[in-house]
């Protein structure tokens, strides 16, 4: 029995999915790693499924809070947010375009 | 052209009129606020924030459904749709995916020509607005306000066949929204927005060929010449031997130009799974019960009603039907004269709305109520007034709040029904155009009306027109 | 005795009563900080002097003004005949992951250097409402990915009080440790898989995972949202009830978070054993790993000294009234960390989305042609390599999207790991089990450097921990004494959905059966213990 692989090709597309660029070591690690995972993860398609099984989401169902009025409590002193901005303009949190070019 | 037919399918994002967002307590209108001042850490996506779910929101988003004929569904959820985007703070949308509010539904439109066309719902789901950006010297500037606005995402089958069907659609479906009263659905200012899908098949044929999506338009006209201009482009280029892409277009309205965005070759992977941090919207039978009963009777119905139990025409019965709230005030004013529906449809139409339309306002807004409509309406209908004074009294009353009777008597508007002292000012009259009488004896009859025209300005029109006339030959013949 | 060796609920009810000043228990807890914790972590490169490593190395951040200006406070409550809280003048460490007003929230990132949440986590402002005292913000593995804390960038990271040259385990290790080593009271933590009880069990100390959605989550940076549970690590199991006491309960802000009545812990303590069933499971005695070539399972059986510690704890609790009841299956246990694999790592991927530059946090340095390039360079500059390996493993386990087989089948996988918990639980069921007893961890501390950078070993040392994860049931580690290397070694409770209870009771009870055990008189090394060779 041979194990599943992560090929470099879908690693490559995973990295531009996940927003990332890797050097050429973290590449080699984390490509390792993933694959090592791969081999846990696989082992989950073993165990067999009783047919009355549903996914769970919480494991405990939670006894959660209810959905709430829709009442207006505005967030004081606001400015807060948008000072944690590396970057802002007037009030706007700014960034290169998405075409670049600035 | 006509050896073709147009395929669309229409996807609208509606925002939902609740005081607050979706998930926060921070205001879900924003539109004349600053950047920025209408956020909080939940809708701006600071880390350790936790969504929690507007109970109105929900309740409107199965109102909704309910007017669209959709299934509610008695416990649906959240789902994540992952993508970067500078204005989506969390890089997910909540949304819903495969557990929505509503499961299918539909439109009937009515189209001018008389006939009906049946549109499926596909789609019809709760979720989160993302915020705004703008371009400035090549720098994106975002605005999180509208971020967490309520909406709900609702995609037609492909059953529409012409911009004029789908222009149709939108209209149908800004007055209902308004008439249950879940969005104010105003296009301006994006409470509705629509993009549209277009492809073009051979007349008879059955399949369905690629199509390009419209995004942003956002207007009745735009919907009607955007798609005009699209369908057409994909008849020429398949007609010279060119093939349709899957292109997203956008619609400048300005310039009324589509351009192309980008191609949907590569299709982003949302990588869709259940929102964790939110429970299942559980809707019980007997709330499902009570927001189906809560709704009032719907447009369409209300208008076939109106033909049939009041013997409106088909086009008074649309206008009287094109707003709820002048819908009930026409059943209200009925009520009040206790009949009369013909002669208060015309009043309605002809001189109601002119005053609504003066004045911007809305039927249940008017201080000038159907009672008293239809007491104007009865002293005219009663020869008490002459129809020029009504018309009159509708602004009086609006302006004043008072009752029309009172007005009448207080400025004494009744006509002048005495035919002693109408016949006084009448002899007066003709004492002052010896030369028109004269010529009048002498067989010029047709200055009759130039007589009563004399008398009614001398009353400032409140002279019986009828006894004025029997008075004036009485006199003159004589 | 010194103050910093007391109890939470001894110093507590001493500066209620008016005995002891909140502010002098600040004072020495500060004190005890500048002794043993050394330099704190930073992302500034550091001397490894032989004398740094041999500090705890806890704090990321010591809130020394707010400290004494919340101690203040209640000296002046006290003062003022007002009741200033059950945990009056407590000091306190909080896991680097929630949002405190005031503070830097790092989450042991390069990516939040210098964050300042506007608000506060709801478990913290419950602490600070209850009059306990802040002393600051302590390491972990970043974003708590890990069992070390070796993975913060905040270097260096935190030693094992007991011996230095080994972990205090994680993600909470800098929680575990800052307790172990005296120097506050209480620590505030964060459980996904283990991350609570896996290193209180390698510090020796008492760390309570409580039922999902008995503590709120708000304010918690999120890693994977469908298993975070904030919870308490103390020195006994009385501390860990009257701080569960202060946080438990319903938060309009947090969805997910229990209506249910809070109970009265503390009172609970005061009940004993007898006639208990507590159960033990042949499942909790080996780890099942994968190999790498043939994807075959290995069987790897426990620390021998760890599953005699279990063995002996039954002993203590069948002598004090308790029933045992053996060989009670819990045959999903070993899913357990492919599950986690599948279900964390998606949810942390979704949940890192947000750091991205714009908004907050880090942002490349350096010139970028376009928004993806800022995204992808701030990304690849401002995470680590294991939160870079999770949003990859979490963007493969995902990437087909919803009808992904990985996502649906584990997370069916989980709803079988809970039935084992139902099973057990049920009280007209077979077993009707009031508690599950079970090693914290398949061995002792590791040493460092010796796991790190091995993710799949790593993840595996939360084998006996993540089942209740899955499941959401309550659970509790308690030292129970310690390896010939004289490493601490923890036993676990875990408990019926929303019985902490139950199990902090079994746990007391345990405690002071053996608090008379010669292991229990010796002291970790920071603390000037001998380490043994």
């Amino acid at each position: 029995m041979t194990v599943k692989r992560i090929t470099p090709e879908l690693f490559e597309k995973l990295v531009g999915l996940a927003a990332l660029e890797l050097t050429d070591e973290e590449s080699s690690y984390l490509f390792e790693e993933m694959n090592h995972q791969l081999a846990s993860v696989e082992s989950l398609s073993q165990v067999p499924i009783p047919e009355d099984v549903q996914p769970s989401l919480h494991g405990v169902e939670p006894e959660g809070t209810a959905p709430r009025a829709d009442r207006w409590v505005p967030f004081p002193r606001p400015e807060r947010i948008i000072a944690l901005a590396p970057e802002s303009e007037n009030g706007m949190i700014a960034v290169p375009d998405v075409k670049g070019a600035r | 052209m006509k050896d073709y037919e147009v395929i669309i399918g229409l996807e609208t994002h509606i925002q939902l009129n609740t005081v607050t967002k979706i998930f926060c307590s921070c205001k879900a209108d924003s539109w004349e606020d600053e950047p920025n001042t209408n956020i909080c850490p939940v809708c701006s996506g600071l880390p350790g924030v936790l969504p929690v779910l507007n109970e109105e929101a929900v309740r409107k988003g199965a109102a909704l459904a309910a007017a669209m004929h959709a299934e509610i569904n008695p416990e649906s959820r959240f789902d994540r749709k992952n993508y970067f985007y500078p204005d989506l703070p969390k890089g997910y949308q909540i949304t819903q995916f495969d557990q929505p509010i509503g499961k299918g539904g539909c439109l009937d439109l009515k189209m001018p020509d008389g006939q009906t066309r049946h549109v499926r719902i596909h789609k019809l789901h709760l979720e989160e607005d993302a915020g705004k950006t703008k371009i400035e010297h090549g720098t994106r500037l975002v605005d999180f306000n509208r971020c967490g606005v309520p909406l709900v995402e609702m995609v037609t089958e492909p059953d529409l066949r012409s911009g004029d069907e789908a222009a149709q659609y939108l209209i149908q479906l800004r007055q209902l929204l308004r008439w249950i009263g879940v969005s104010e659905a105003d296009m301006e200012r994006g409470h509705l927005r629509c993009d549209a899908n277009v492809s073009i098949r051979k007349r008879g044929s059955e399949v369905l060929n690629t199509k390009t999506e419209i995004k942003n338009v956002n207007s009745i006209d735009a919907v009607r010449q955007a798609i005009g201009e699209e369908a057409k482009r994909q008849v020429e280029l398949v007609e010279s031997g060119g093939t349709v892409k899957s292109y997203t277009l956008d619609w400048d309205a300005d310039r009324g130009k589509l351009t192309m965005m980008r191609s949907k070759e590569s299709e982003a992977d949302y990588r869709y799974f259940r929102e964790p941090d939110l429970l299942p919207v559980v809707l019980s039978e007997e709330k499902i019960e009570a927001i189906r009963a809560g709704l009032p009777e719907l447009p369409m119905v209300r208008r076939e009603r109106f033909e049939r139990e009041y013997g409106l025409s088909a086009y008074d019965a649309e206008i009287l039907t094109g707003e709820r709230s002048l819908s009930e005030y026409f059943e209200a004013a009925v009520k009040c004269f206790g009949g009369g529906e013909k002669s208060i449809s015309n009043w309605m139409i002809n001189d109601l709305t002119r005053l609504m339309n003066d004045l911007d306002k809305t039927a249940a807004e008017l201080i000038l109520t159907p009672a008293f409509l239809a007491e104007i309406i009865r002293l005219v209908e009663e020869g008490k007034i002459n129809a020029a004074t009504g018309k009159n009294l509708l602004r009086k009353v609006e302006e004043s709040g008072r009752d029309p009777v009172e007005i009448v008597e207080a400025e004494g508007l009744a006509v002048i029904a005495d035919s002693g002292a109408l016949r006084t000012q009448i002899e007066a009259i003709l004492a002052g155009a010896p030369d028109e009488v004269a010529n009048f004896k002498a067989g010029k009859e047709s200055l009759l009306g130039w007589f009563v025209g004399q008398v009614m300005r001398a009353t400032g029109g409140k002279a019986d027109p009828k006894l004025t006339r029997e008075i004036l030959l009485e006199l003159l013949k004589n | 005795m010194k103050l910093v060796s007391i109890s939470a609920f001894e110093i507590a009810q001493k500066v209620r009563g008016g005995e002891l000043k909140a502010s002098q228990v600040t004072q020495e807890a500060l004190a005890q900080i500048r002794k043993v914790d050394g330099i704190p972590g930073s992302l500034l490169p550091y001397q490894v002097s032989a004398e740094e490593e041999r500090k705890v190395h806890a704090f990321i951040q010591v809130t020394e003004e707010m400290a004494l200006a919340q101690a203040k406070k209640v000296d002046e409550a006290v003062a003022n005949g007002e009741d200033p809280g059950m945990l009056a003048g407590v000091p306190i460490s909080i896991k680097d992951i929630f949002c405190v007003e005031g503070t830097t929230t790092t989450a042991a990132s390069r990516f939040l250097e210098n964050f300042e949440a506007p608000y506060t986590a709801t478990s913290v402002q419950k602490l600070i409402d209850a009059g306990g005292v802040i002393l600051g913000k302590v390491n972990l593995d970043e974003f708590t990915f890990g069992s070390s804390t070796e993975s913060s960038a905040y270097q260096p990271s935190t030693n094992n009080p007991w011996n230095t040259e080994h972990v205090p385990g994680g993600s909470s290790g800098g929680s575990a440790a800052s307790v172990a080593a005296e120097e506050t009271a209480l620590s505030l933590g964060t459980d996904t898989g283990g991350s609570i009880r896996q290193p209180a069990a390698f510090c020796g100390v008492v760390g309570l995972k409580p039922t999902y959605g008995r503590i709120s989550r708000l304010g918690l940076i999120a890693f994977s949202s469908s298993l975070d549970c904030p919870g308490p690590i103390s020195r006994d199991v009385r501390d860990a009830a009257l701080m569960l006491q202060a946080m438990a309960g319903q938060d309009p802000k947090d969805s997910t978070s229990s209506v249910r009545p809070v109970g009265n812990y503390l009172q609970a303590l005061e009940q004993d054993v007898r006639g208990l069933r507590i159960g033990l499971s042949p499942d909790y005695e080996a780890v099942y790993y994968p190999d790498l070539e043939t994807g075959e399972i290995h069987r790897e059986p426990i620390q021998k000294e760890v599953h005699d510690a279990v063995l002996r704890a039954a002993e203590v609790l069948a002598k004090a009234g308790a029933e045992i009841v053996e060989n009670v299956p819990m045959p999903n246990t070993r899913y357990g960390i492919p599950v986690y694999f599948v279900v964390s790592r998606i949810e942390a991927a979704s949940n890192l989305h947000r750091f991205d530059g714009v908004k907050y946090g880090y942002r490349t340095k350096s010139e970028v042609r376009n928004l993806e390039e800022l995204y992808r360079r701030t990304r690849a500059e401002g995470f680590g390599p294991e939160p870079k390996l999770r949003i990859l493993m979490g963007m493969y386990l995902s990437a087909a999207g919803y009808s992904s087989d990985y996502y649906q089948h584990a997370l069916k996988v989980r709803a079988m790991i809970r039935r084992d918990f139902d099973r057990v639980f049920d009280p007209i069921g077979e077993f009707s089990l009031d508690a599950m007893l079970t090693p914290t961890t398949a061995a002792t501390a590791f040493k460092r450097k010796d796991v790190f950078g091995d993710s799949l070993l790593m993840q595996y040392s939360d084998q006996m921990t993540v089942a209740s994860n899955h499941a959401g049931v309550p659970a509790v580690t308690i030292p129970a004494g310690l390896d010939d290397g004289g490493l601490p070694i923890g036993i676990q409770l875990i408990g019926n959905d929303f019985c902490e209870d139950m199990i902090l009771r079994i746990g007391r009870a345990f405690e002071q059966k053996t608090q008379d055990d010669a292991w229990r008189k010796v002291r970790p090394q920071a603390l000037g213990g001998e380490v043994q060779a």
